[in-house]
Protein backbone atom coordinates (compact mmCIF):
# COMPACT_ATOMS: atom_id res chain seq x y z
CA UNK A 1 0.00 0.00 0.00
CA UNK A 2 2.78 2.40 0.98
CA UNK A 3 4.20 2.18 -2.55
CA UNK A 4 1.10 3.54 -4.27
CA UNK A 5 2.34 6.64 -2.40
CA UNK A 6 6.03 6.14 -3.72
CA UNK A 7 6.44 8.87 -6.70
CA UNK A 8 9.65 9.69 -6.62
CA UNK A 9 10.89 5.73 -7.22
CA UNK A 10 9.04 5.26 -10.60
CA UNK A 11 10.19 9.19 -12.20
CA UNK A 12 13.59 7.75 -14.48
CA UNK A 13 14.30 10.82 -15.87
CA UNK A 14 17.60 12.10 -15.85
CA UNK A 15 18.82 8.14 -14.85
CA UNK A 16 22.03 8.18 -16.18
CA UNK A 17 23.96 4.67 -16.73
CA UNK A 18 28.12 6.39 -16.62
CA UNK A 19 30.32 3.32 -17.94
CA UNK A 20 32.39 6.20 -19.28
CA UNK A 21 32.02 4.25 -22.97
CA UNK A 22 33.04 6.24 -26.45
CA UNK A 23 29.15 7.15 -26.29
CA UNK A 24 28.85 8.64 -23.65
CA UNK A 25 32.17 11.29 -24.28
CA UNK A 26 30.74 12.00 -27.58
CA UNK A 27 29.50 15.94 -28.28
CA UNK A 28 26.08 16.02 -26.86
CA UNK A 29 25.33 18.29 -30.09
CA UNK A 30 26.40 15.41 -32.12
CA UNK A 31 24.97 12.38 -30.23
CA UNK A 32 21.44 14.44 -30.33
CA UNK A 33 21.82 15.11 -33.68
CA UNK A 34 22.82 11.29 -34.75
CA UNK A 35 20.52 9.90 -32.57
CA UNK A 36 17.24 12.12 -34.00
CA UNK A 37 18.44 11.07 -37.72
CA UNK A 38 18.25 7.52 -36.98
CA UNK A 39 14.60 7.38 -35.08
CA UNK A 40 13.68 9.64 -38.12
CA UNK A 41 15.08 7.07 -40.50
CA UNK A 42 13.54 4.19 -38.41
CA UNK A 43 10.29 6.30 -38.56
CA UNK A 44 10.27 6.32 -42.11
CA UNK A 45 11.32 2.49 -43.14
CA UNK A 46 8.82 -0.16 -43.68
CA UNK A 47 10.76 -2.83 -44.95
CA UNK A 48 11.67 -6.25 -42.86
CA UNK A 49 15.27 -6.06 -43.79
CA UNK A 50 15.81 -2.74 -43.60
CA UNK A 51 14.08 -3.03 -40.13
CA UNK A 52 16.13 -5.85 -39.37
CA UNK A 53 19.64 -3.81 -40.04
CA UNK A 54 18.11 -1.20 -38.00
CA UNK A 55 17.91 -3.81 -34.99
CA UNK A 56 21.03 -5.01 -35.21
CA UNK A 57 22.38 -1.37 -35.05
CA UNK A 58 20.69 -0.38 -31.85
CA UNK A 59 21.58 -3.62 -30.52
CA UNK A 60 25.56 -2.62 -31.65
CA UNK A 61 24.65 0.25 -29.85
CA UNK A 62 23.98 -1.34 -26.81
CA UNK A 63 27.38 -2.92 -27.18
CA UNK A 64 29.36 0.23 -27.48
CA UNK A 65 27.56 2.49 -24.69
CA UNK A 66 28.34 -0.68 -22.80
CA UNK A 67 24.91 -0.83 -20.99
CA UNK A 68 23.23 -3.78 -20.94
CA UNK A 69 20.52 -4.82 -22.38
CA UNK A 70 17.74 -5.69 -19.75
CA UNK A 71 17.33 -2.02 -19.53
CA UNK A 72 16.55 -1.37 -23.24
CA UNK A 73 14.21 -4.44 -22.74
CA UNK A 74 12.82 -3.29 -19.47
CA UNK A 75 11.21 -0.60 -21.82
CA UNK A 76 9.55 -3.30 -23.97
CA UNK A 77 8.26 -5.57 -21.68
CA UNK A 78 5.18 -3.46 -20.42
CA UNK A 79 4.44 -2.67 -24.17
CA UNK A 80 4.46 -6.38 -25.38
CA UNK A 81 0.35 -6.45 -24.58
CA UNK A 82 -0.28 -3.37 -26.57
CA UNK A 83 2.36 -4.41 -29.41
CA UNK A 84 -0.44 -7.72 -29.53
CA UNK A 85 -3.20 -6.18 -29.22
CA UNK A 86 -2.56 -3.56 -32.24
CA UNK A 87 -1.08 -6.75 -34.31
CA UNK A 88 -4.65 -8.14 -34.04
CA UNK A 89 -6.10 -5.20 -34.74
CA UNK A 90 -3.90 -4.06 -37.63
CA UNK A 91 -4.82 -8.16 -39.04
CA UNK A 92 -8.98 -7.78 -38.13
CA UNK A 93 -9.07 -4.44 -40.17
CA UNK A 94 -6.19 -3.27 -43.06
CA UNK A 95 -6.94 -6.09 -45.43
CA UNK A 96 -8.70 -3.52 -47.20
CA UNK A 97 -6.02 -0.79 -46.93
CA UNK A 98 -3.04 -1.97 -47.16
CA UNK A 99 -3.74 -3.54 -50.55
CA UNK A 100 -1.41 -5.77 -53.05
CA UNK A 101 0.56 -8.55 -51.95
CA UNK A 102 -0.28 -12.12 -52.00
CA UNK A 103 -3.86 -13.04 -50.28
CA UNK A 104 -3.22 -15.49 -47.57
CA UNK A 105 -7.43 -15.80 -46.24
CA UNK A 106 -10.68 -14.01 -46.93
CA UNK A 107 -13.11 -14.23 -44.95
CA UNK A 108 -16.23 -11.18 -44.72
CA UNK A 109 -13.71 -7.73 -44.06
CA UNK A 110 -11.30 -9.78 -42.56
CA UNK A 111 -8.11 -10.46 -45.52
CA UNK A 112 -5.09 -11.37 -44.06
CA UNK A 113 -2.22 -10.79 -47.42
CA UNK A 114 1.60 -10.56 -46.98
CA UNK A 115 1.46 -6.27 -47.26
CA UNK A 116 -1.07 -6.56 -43.65
CA UNK A 117 1.73 -9.61 -42.11
CA UNK A 118 4.21 -6.87 -43.29
CA UNK A 119 2.61 -3.69 -41.68
CA UNK A 120 2.18 -5.82 -38.25
CA UNK A 121 5.82 -7.10 -38.09
CA UNK A 122 7.07 -3.95 -39.25
CA UNK A 123 5.10 -1.55 -36.87
CA UNK A 124 6.03 -3.84 -34.15
CA UNK A 125 9.72 -3.60 -34.96
CA UNK A 126 9.88 -0.27 -35.42
CA UNK A 127 8.43 0.23 -31.45
CA UNK A 128 11.37 -2.29 -29.63
CA UNK A 129 14.04 0.04 -32.35
CA UNK A 130 13.47 3.28 -31.03
CA UNK A 131 12.87 2.29 -27.18
CA UNK A 132 16.25 0.85 -27.61
CA UNK A 133 17.57 3.86 -28.95
CA UNK A 134 16.26 6.47 -26.86
CA UNK A 135 16.89 4.14 -24.08
CA UNK A 136 20.96 4.55 -25.12
CA UNK A 137 20.28 8.14 -25.71
CA UNK A 138 19.02 9.06 -22.44
CA UNK A 139 21.37 6.46 -20.55
CA UNK A 140 24.40 7.59 -22.02
CA UNK A 141 23.89 11.36 -21.83
CA UNK A 142 23.07 13.47 -18.28
CA UNK A 143 19.80 15.84 -18.64
CA UNK A 144 22.32 19.17 -18.27
CA UNK A 145 24.31 17.46 -21.50
CA UNK A 146 21.23 17.12 -23.34
CA UNK A 147 19.93 20.55 -22.76
CA UNK A 148 22.89 22.12 -23.10
CA UNK A 149 23.34 20.32 -26.67
CA UNK A 150 19.31 21.06 -27.80
CA UNK A 151 20.23 24.85 -27.20
CA UNK A 152 23.29 24.39 -29.34
CA UNK A 153 21.85 22.51 -31.88
CA UNK A 154 18.97 24.87 -32.16
CA UNK A 155 21.24 27.82 -32.34
CA UNK A 156 21.41 28.56 -35.69
CA UNK A 157 17.28 29.68 -35.03
CA UNK A 158 18.07 32.33 -33.39
CA UNK A 159 19.07 34.29 -36.65
CA UNK A 160 15.56 33.86 -37.32
CA UNK A 161 14.62 35.28 -34.01
CA UNK A 162 13.59 31.78 -32.21
CA UNK A 163 14.24 32.08 -28.31
CA UNK A 164 16.80 29.15 -27.82
CA UNK A 165 17.85 30.61 -24.70
CA UNK A 166 14.75 30.96 -22.95
CA UNK A 167 13.57 27.68 -24.65
CA UNK A 168 16.61 25.54 -23.21
CA UNK A 169 16.01 27.85 -19.86
CA UNK A 170 12.30 26.19 -19.87
CA UNK A 171 13.43 22.64 -20.51
CA UNK A 172 15.90 22.71 -17.85
CA UNK A 173 13.08 24.01 -15.15
CA UNK A 174 10.98 21.38 -16.45
CA UNK A 175 13.18 18.80 -15.88
CA UNK A 176 14.72 20.02 -12.64
CA UNK A 177 10.56 20.63 -11.09
CA UNK A 178 9.32 17.42 -12.04
CA UNK A 179 10.96 15.54 -8.57
CA UNK A 180 9.97 18.80 -6.49
CA UNK A 181 6.28 18.20 -7.70
CA UNK A 182 6.33 14.49 -7.41
CA UNK A 183 6.88 15.15 -3.88
CA UNK A 184 4.45 17.83 -3.22
CA UNK A 185 2.21 14.86 -4.79
CA UNK A 186 2.96 12.10 -2.29
CA UNK A 187 2.23 14.74 0.44
CA UNK A 188 -0.86 15.41 -0.70
CA UNK A 189 -2.04 12.46 -1.16
CA UNK A 190 -0.87 11.28 1.98
CA UNK A 191 -3.04 13.88 3.21
CA UNK A 192 -6.00 12.92 1.69
CA UNK A 193 -5.44 9.27 2.15
CA UNK A 194 -5.66 10.10 6.02
CA UNK A 195 -8.27 11.60 5.73
CA UNK A 196 -9.94 8.53 4.11
CA UNK A 197 -9.67 9.21 0.82
CA UNK A 198 -8.63 6.74 -1.88
CA UNK A 199 -7.33 6.85 -5.16
CA UNK A 200 -7.98 4.72 -8.36
CA UNK A 201 -9.32 1.50 -6.19
CA UNK A 202 -12.56 2.10 -7.97
CA UNK A 203 -13.01 -0.73 -10.80
CA UNK A 204 -11.75 0.21 -13.79
CA UNK A 205 -15.11 0.46 -15.72
CA UNK A 206 -16.30 3.40 -13.22
CA UNK A 207 -14.48 6.40 -14.74
CA UNK A 208 -16.47 8.66 -13.02
CA UNK A 209 -15.45 7.55 -9.72
CA UNK A 210 -11.94 7.63 -10.80
CA UNK A 211 -11.44 10.81 -12.16
CA UNK A 212 -13.58 12.43 -9.20
CA UNK A 213 -10.83 10.91 -7.06
CA UNK A 214 -8.40 12.68 -8.78
CA UNK A 215 -9.42 15.91 -8.18
CA UNK A 216 -8.59 16.57 -5.01
CA UNK A 217 -4.78 16.26 -6.31
CA UNK A 218 -4.57 17.34 -9.52
CA UNK A 219 -5.94 21.16 -8.62
CA UNK A 220 -4.47 21.92 -5.72
CA UNK A 221 -0.75 20.49 -7.48
CA UNK A 222 -1.35 22.92 -10.40
CA UNK A 223 -1.75 25.55 -7.26
CA UNK A 224 1.41 24.54 -5.65
CA UNK A 225 2.96 24.43 -8.83
CA UNK A 226 1.96 27.99 -9.72
CA UNK A 227 2.78 29.58 -6.61
CA UNK A 228 6.33 27.97 -6.56
CA UNK A 229 6.66 29.59 -10.13
CA UNK A 230 5.52 32.68 -8.91
CA UNK A 231 8.15 32.68 -6.37
CA UNK A 232 11.07 31.96 -9.17
CA UNK A 233 9.80 34.60 -11.15
CA UNK A 234 10.45 37.02 -8.23
CA UNK A 235 13.70 35.42 -7.67
CA UNK A 236 15.33 35.50 -11.04
CA UNK A 237 13.55 39.15 -11.45
CA UNK A 238 15.22 39.94 -8.71
CA UNK A 239 18.60 38.94 -10.02
CA UNK A 240 17.86 41.04 -12.94
CA UNK A 241 17.15 37.83 -15.23
CA UNK A 242 16.62 39.46 -18.58
CA UNK A 243 15.50 37.00 -21.34
CA UNK A 244 17.29 37.17 -24.89
CA UNK A 245 20.36 39.07 -23.02
CA UNK A 246 23.62 38.18 -24.57
CA UNK A 247 25.35 35.89 -21.61
CA UNK A 248 28.66 33.43 -21.48
CA UNK A 249 28.76 29.77 -20.57
CA UNK A 250 30.37 27.96 -18.60
CA UNK A 251 29.92 24.81 -20.41
CA UNK A 252 31.93 24.76 -23.88
CA UNK A 253 31.93 22.10 -26.16
CA UNK A 254 34.46 21.37 -29.04
CA UNK A 255 33.94 18.77 -31.35
CA UNK A 256 36.28 16.41 -32.21
CA UNK A 257 36.95 13.70 -35.10
CA UNK A 258 34.85 11.65 -33.33
CA UNK A 259 31.38 13.81 -33.03
CA UNK A 260 31.90 14.09 -37.23
CA UNK A 261 32.65 9.88 -37.20
CA UNK A 262 29.74 9.49 -35.29
CA UNK A 263 27.32 11.90 -37.32
CA UNK A 264 28.75 10.60 -40.45
CA UNK A 265 27.86 7.47 -39.46
CA UNK A 266 24.51 8.00 -38.10
CA UNK A 267 23.78 9.58 -41.84
CA UNK A 268 25.57 6.23 -43.94
CA UNK A 269 23.39 3.88 -41.15
CA UNK A 270 20.07 5.90 -42.05
CA UNK A 271 20.76 5.97 -45.76
CA UNK A 272 21.11 1.97 -46.02
CA UNK A 273 18.28 1.62 -43.95
CA UNK A 274 15.77 3.42 -45.85
CA UNK A 275 18.10 2.05 -49.02
CA UNK A 276 16.90 -1.45 -48.31
CA UNK A 277 14.18 -2.57 -51.09
CA UNK A 278 12.51 -5.82 -49.01
CA UNK B 1 -0.15 41.97 -22.93
CA UNK B 2 3.01 41.63 -23.36
CA UNK B 3 5.27 40.13 -26.77
CA UNK B 4 8.06 37.75 -26.70
CA UNK B 5 9.22 35.19 -23.69
CA UNK B 6 9.05 37.25 -20.65
CA UNK B 7 10.42 35.48 -17.34
CA UNK B 8 6.54 35.20 -15.81
CA UNK B 9 6.52 32.89 -19.54
CA UNK B 10 9.41 31.38 -19.22
CA UNK B 11 8.80 30.14 -15.38
CA UNK B 12 5.04 29.44 -16.26
CA UNK B 13 5.72 27.13 -19.33
CA UNK B 14 8.50 25.38 -17.53
CA UNK B 15 6.64 24.79 -14.62
CA UNK B 16 3.40 23.25 -16.38
CA UNK B 17 5.80 21.79 -18.42
CA UNK B 18 7.06 19.86 -15.06
CA UNK B 19 3.58 19.21 -14.59
CA UNK B 20 2.78 17.17 -17.95
CA UNK B 21 6.02 15.21 -17.66
CA UNK B 22 5.00 13.95 -14.36
CA UNK B 23 1.47 13.04 -15.03
CA UNK B 24 2.97 10.97 -17.84
CA UNK B 25 5.32 9.34 -15.18
CA UNK B 26 3.04 8.70 -12.47
CA UNK B 27 -0.57 6.53 -13.46
CA UNK B 28 -2.29 9.52 -12.32
CA UNK B 29 -2.34 11.35 -15.72
CA UNK B 30 -4.10 8.06 -17.08
CA UNK B 31 -8.04 7.67 -16.53
CA UNK B 32 -8.52 4.00 -18.07
CA UNK B 33 -11.54 3.37 -19.94
CA UNK B 34 -12.81 0.37 -22.04
CA UNK B 35 -11.62 1.57 -25.65
CA UNK B 36 -8.86 0.59 -27.63
CA UNK B 37 -6.75 3.35 -26.68
CA UNK B 38 -6.38 2.41 -23.01
CA UNK B 39 -6.44 4.98 -21.56
CA UNK B 40 -7.66 8.77 -21.32
CA UNK B 41 -5.62 10.95 -20.76
CA UNK B 42 -5.08 14.25 -18.80
CA UNK B 43 -1.85 15.15 -19.26
CA UNK B 44 -3.08 17.98 -22.17
CA UNK B 45 -4.22 19.84 -19.75
CA UNK B 46 -1.11 21.94 -18.46
CA UNK B 47 -0.55 23.12 -21.90
CA UNK B 48 -4.09 23.73 -22.20
CA UNK B 49 -3.82 25.63 -18.98
CA UNK B 50 -0.43 27.59 -20.23
CA UNK B 51 -2.10 28.49 -23.48
CA UNK B 52 -5.28 31.08 -21.47
CA UNK B 53 -3.15 31.73 -18.80
CA UNK B 54 0.17 33.02 -20.98
CA UNK B 55 -0.24 33.16 -24.58
CA UNK B 56 -0.42 30.65 -27.83
CA UNK B 57 3.72 30.61 -27.17
CA UNK B 58 3.58 28.71 -23.90
CA UNK B 59 0.93 26.84 -24.92
CA UNK B 60 3.13 25.74 -27.93
CA UNK B 61 5.99 25.21 -25.90
CA UNK B 62 4.27 22.91 -22.75
CA UNK B 63 2.45 20.99 -25.52
CA UNK B 64 5.87 20.07 -27.67
CA UNK B 65 7.30 19.09 -23.60
CA UNK B 66 3.86 16.91 -23.29
CA UNK B 67 4.67 15.54 -26.88
CA UNK B 68 8.38 14.99 -26.37
CA UNK B 69 7.88 13.18 -22.73
CA UNK B 70 4.81 11.16 -24.36
CA UNK B 71 6.79 10.36 -27.15
CA UNK B 72 9.95 9.08 -24.37
CA UNK B 73 7.39 7.10 -22.30
CA UNK B 74 5.30 5.60 -24.54
CA UNK B 75 4.28 1.77 -23.94
CA UNK B 76 1.88 1.60 -27.03
CA UNK B 77 3.36 1.53 -30.25
CA UNK B 78 1.29 4.45 -31.50
CA UNK B 79 2.99 6.65 -29.39
CA UNK B 80 7.02 5.57 -30.50
CA UNK B 81 6.21 7.42 -33.82
CA UNK B 82 6.54 11.00 -33.80
CA UNK B 83 4.76 12.23 -35.90
CA UNK B 84 1.24 11.04 -33.61
CA UNK B 85 3.24 12.01 -30.38
CA UNK B 86 4.95 14.95 -30.78
CA UNK B 87 3.23 16.93 -33.93
CA UNK B 88 -0.36 16.78 -32.77
CA UNK B 89 0.53 18.37 -29.08
CA UNK B 90 1.73 21.41 -30.51
CA UNK B 91 -1.88 22.75 -31.34
CA UNK B 92 -3.13 21.93 -27.87
CA UNK B 93 -2.46 25.44 -26.44
CA UNK B 94 -2.94 27.36 -29.45
CA UNK B 95 -5.76 26.49 -29.90
CA UNK B 96 -7.48 26.36 -26.38
CA UNK B 97 -5.75 30.07 -26.39
CA UNK B 98 -7.32 31.72 -29.57
CA UNK B 99 -10.68 30.67 -28.36
CA UNK B 100 -10.02 31.96 -24.94
CA UNK B 101 -9.24 35.23 -26.25
CA UNK B 102 -12.14 34.81 -28.74
CA UNK B 103 -14.85 34.11 -26.63
CA UNK B 104 -13.46 36.08 -22.84
CA UNK B 105 -15.47 39.02 -24.17
CA UNK B 106 -18.42 37.57 -23.85
CA UNK B 107 -18.49 35.65 -20.46
CA UNK B 108 -14.82 35.00 -19.13
CA UNK B 109 -16.05 31.93 -17.16
CA UNK B 110 -17.51 30.16 -20.32
CA UNK B 111 -14.59 31.32 -22.49
CA UNK B 112 -11.76 29.08 -19.84
CA UNK B 113 -14.67 26.19 -20.19
CA UNK B 114 -15.00 26.06 -23.81
CA UNK B 115 -10.78 27.03 -24.25
CA UNK B 116 -10.67 23.62 -21.99
CA UNK B 117 -12.84 21.83 -24.34
CA UNK B 118 -11.43 23.02 -27.22
CA UNK B 119 -7.85 22.27 -26.42
CA UNK B 120 -8.79 18.72 -25.22
CA UNK B 121 -10.73 17.98 -28.36
CA UNK B 122 -7.77 19.29 -30.44
CA UNK B 123 -5.12 16.47 -29.16
CA UNK B 124 -7.80 13.81 -29.13
CA UNK B 125 -8.75 14.74 -33.02
CA UNK B 126 -5.06 15.50 -34.13
CA UNK B 127 -3.69 12.34 -32.41
CA UNK B 128 -6.20 10.43 -33.78
CA UNK B 129 -5.81 11.32 -37.14
CA UNK B 130 -2.44 11.01 -37.25
CA UNK B 131 -2.80 7.42 -35.99
CA UNK B 132 -5.27 6.74 -39.24
CA UNK B 133 -2.78 8.78 -41.64
CA UNK B 134 0.52 6.61 -40.25
CA UNK B 135 -1.96 3.05 -40.39
CA UNK B 136 -1.94 2.20 -37.04
CA UNK B 137 -5.74 2.29 -36.74
CA UNK B 138 -8.07 2.53 -38.80
CA UNK B 139 -10.59 5.46 -39.33
CA UNK B 140 -13.72 3.74 -37.96
CA UNK B 141 -11.54 2.44 -34.34
CA UNK B 142 -10.28 6.18 -34.43
CA UNK B 143 -14.38 7.63 -34.78
CA UNK B 144 -14.42 5.59 -31.87
CA UNK B 145 -12.20 6.33 -29.24
CA UNK B 146 -13.01 10.13 -29.98
CA UNK B 147 -16.16 9.41 -28.38
CA UNK B 148 -15.20 7.09 -25.67
CA UNK B 149 -12.64 8.14 -24.50
CA UNK B 150 -12.06 12.16 -26.43
CA UNK B 151 -14.96 13.39 -24.81
CA UNK B 152 -14.46 12.06 -20.77
CA UNK B 153 -10.73 13.52 -21.30
CA UNK B 154 -12.55 16.64 -22.73
CA UNK B 155 -15.06 17.30 -19.64
CA UNK B 156 -12.53 16.30 -17.14
CA UNK B 157 -10.20 18.87 -18.78
CA UNK B 158 -13.50 21.56 -18.51
CA UNK B 159 -13.24 20.98 -14.80
CA UNK B 160 -9.88 21.21 -13.92
CA UNK B 161 -8.87 24.12 -16.53
CA UNK B 162 -11.67 26.22 -14.70
CA UNK B 163 -10.65 25.07 -11.19
CA UNK B 164 -6.80 25.97 -11.92
CA UNK B 165 -7.51 29.21 -13.83
CA UNK B 166 -9.93 30.57 -11.93
CA UNK B 167 -8.90 30.17 -8.57
CA UNK B 168 -5.46 31.50 -10.00
CA UNK B 169 -7.00 34.39 -11.30
CA UNK B 170 -8.72 35.10 -7.85
CA UNK B 171 -5.03 34.35 -5.75
CA UNK B 172 -3.93 37.67 -8.53
CA UNK B 173 -5.81 39.78 -7.72
CA UNK B 174 -5.22 39.70 -4.14
CA UNK B 175 -1.77 41.02 -5.35
CA UNK B 176 0.26 39.76 -2.42
CA UNK B 177 2.19 36.77 -4.57
CA UNK B 178 2.45 38.45 -8.08
CA UNK B 179 5.46 39.29 -9.04
CA UNK B 180 5.53 44.10 -9.68
CA UNK B 181 7.85 43.38 -12.69
CA UNK B 182 5.72 41.24 -14.68
CA UNK B 183 2.60 40.08 -13.20
CA UNK B 184 0.32 41.50 -15.10
CA UNK B 185 -2.58 39.07 -15.13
Amino acid sequence: MSQEFELTRNITIGQYLPTGSVIHRLDPRFKLASFVIMIIAIAICGTYIGNLFALLVCLLMFALARIPLHYGISGVKPAVPFIIILALMQLLFYGEIAQGGTIFFQYGFVTISSEVIRLVVVSAMRFVEVIFLSSVLTLSTSTTELTHGMERLLGPLEKVKFPVHAFALIITISIRFVPTFAMEMEKMMKAQASRGAEFGTGQWWRIIKRTKDMFPIIVPLFNVALSRAEDLILAMEARCYTPGAVRTRYAHYKAAPKDFAAIGASVLLSAVILAIPW
Amino acid sequence: MEKGLTVRRIVIAGVLGAIAILLGVTRLGFIPVPTAAGNATIMHIPAVIGGIMEGWGVGLIIGLIFGVSSFLNATVPLFKDPLVAILPRLFIGVTAYFTYVGLKRFNEYAAIGVAGFVGSMTNTILVLFMAVVRGYMPAGVAASVAVMSGLPEAIVSVIVTLAVVVAWKKLGSSGKQKSKISGGL
